[in-house]
């Protein structure tokens, strides 16, 4: 077994006996591990506080080679987020974020850029002046990019002509994009969700520009993202997300 | 996986393991431990069957009771005008131990961990509103866990109980934020009662 040393985020924790935990970490350089924490519940163990749930700590931890849970040794606290603590809409875009990563990718398959927006979508969440829907959007669209499902905003997905911010339009999860007024007559519907000209726009900035998040938008506009942004993300996940009914648009 | 299709040693052996801590070599030893020791085997059973049949959560506050009301809520001395809000008995327990409150308690069941599938629907906010709205009581302490999922669970609470009147207070933080009640000693929640301030 090799000692091997990590940044983590705590993305899921359970209880396994009095005194030792099972927990998720999605690490910046390892990607997703799953450990065995003994002691972790005890308060004056090794790992202190430092498995609680959205906590990033620098971790040291024995891989099993024959498949088994991984031996968490050290754990140390890099950074809490407690602003999240006193914002009710944040904590659960926090929550969800910890889903989308707990779920979507295979152990040991590292995605350091989506780390890194983790970290700095939980860190601005909660925080003066951040609209919490805005911000978690930017999150789903770096974590689509990742995992390889960008969404194709600039062309139709049926015939790729260029589409223009224009009325009718419609975003298809099941195909992964904007369907033109066109194509929409002739072809089938599928999972078409209604994008305004403001709304296309949105999606466009917030995908293509990492600091477009930082403006406010009309409450309708809100609205139709998180409709597109839900559709997709369960599209893609075959199943709902289980934080979807707390977050607001 | 049911365990019903099973002889009888490895149906108790496979029900060991369920529980938590117990991996499949604790669970033999175990098992061959009570097939060699048979009356206690007996006591274990009757006492497993008497916790199953006769503890039930307080009508009241949802504590652990074998009566209608628990020991705290039927205790004419216990202050019903304080109502400290923990996750879980145990947690109640630990309070206890600690020795210096004097008010009464309300268990929540658990807390907000939509990650787990629990929602504020599979708690008790709906009992605990209903003792409020009673009328009574002047001071709800928040005692979850500081977790992050146990301060959630709090300000959950906190913006549910806004505009009712009551004070809102919260266990003072000498608790490490991420660590469980459970676990802390009496004197360090003797002291997080004593310090306890305005949500
Ligand atoms: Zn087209
Ligand atoms: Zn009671």
């Amino acid at each position: 077994m090799a000692a091997e040393k990590a940044l983590a985020l705590v993305v899921r924790t359970v209880d396994w006996s009095e005194t030792s935990r099972i927990a998720t970490l999605w690490t910046r350089e390892l990607g997703k591990v799953r450990v065995l924490a003994k002691g972790g519940r005890r308060l004056k163990s090794n790992f202190e506080s430092a498995l609680d749930l959205l906590t990033v700590c620098r971790i040291v931890l024995l891989r099993k080679s024959s498949g088994g849970l991984d031996l968490l040794t050290e754990a140390q606290v890099a950074q809490r987020f407690p602003q999240l603590r006193r914002d009710l809409p944040a904590l659960y875009a926090g929550y969800y974020i910890a889903e989308l990563l707990a779920d979507s990718t295979e152990d040991y398959d590292p995605h350091p850029a989506l780390f890194d927006e983790a970290v700095a979508a939980l860190t601005a969440l909660g925080t003066t002046g951040v609209s919490t829907p805005l911000r978690l959007a930017r999150f789903e669209l770096v974590w689509l990019r990742e995992l390889g499902y960008q969404p194709e905003l600039r062309q139709c997905v049926v015939c790729a002509a260029e589409v223009e911010e224009k009325d009718g339009l419609v975003f298809r999860a099941d195909a992964g994009g904007i369907v033109c007024t066109t194509c929409q007559k002739k072809t089938r519907r599928g999972q078409d969700d209604f994008l305004s000209p403001k709304g296309l726009a949105a999606l466009r900035e917030l995908s293509e520009n990492p600091e477009a998040w930082r403006r406010d938008l009309e409450d309708k506009v809100r609205v139709e993202l998180r409709q597109v942004l839900n559709r997709y993300v369960t599209y893609l996940r075959g199943k709902p997300a289980k934080l979807l009914p707390y977050l607001r648009s | 996986m049911g365990t019903e299709g099973l002889g009888a040693i490895e149906r108790l052996t496979r029900e060991l393991t369920r529980l938590p801590g117990i991996g499949p070599k604790s669970a033999e030893r175990i098992t061959h431990y009570l097939l060699a020791h048979r009356g206690q085997a007996e006591t274990l059973a009757e006492a497993l069957f008497a916790v199953k049949e006769r503890v039930k959560p307080c009508r009241e506050c949802f504590n652990l009771t074998e009566g209608e009301l628990c020991h705290i809520c039927s205790d004419p001395r216990r202050d019903r005008s304080q109502i400290c809000v923990v996750e879980l008995p145990r947690d109640l327990a630990a309070l206890e131990r600690a020795g210096n409150y004097r008010g009464v308690y309300h268990v929540l069941q658990g807390r907000i961990a939509p990650l787990e599938n629990i929602g504020p629907e599979n708690l008790t906010f709906g009992p605990l509103l209903e003792r409020i709205r009673r009328g009574g009581v002047e001071e709800v302490i928040m005692a979850t866990n500081p977790t992050l999922e146990g301060d959630g669970t709090a300000l959950y609470l906190s913006n549910l109980l806004a505009g009712t009147g009551v004070r809102i207070t919260r266990l003072a933080r000498g608790l490490p934020s991420g660590s469980v009640l459970e676990f802390a000693n009496a004197q360090m929640l003797a002291d997080a009662i004593e310090g306890r301030r305005g949500f």
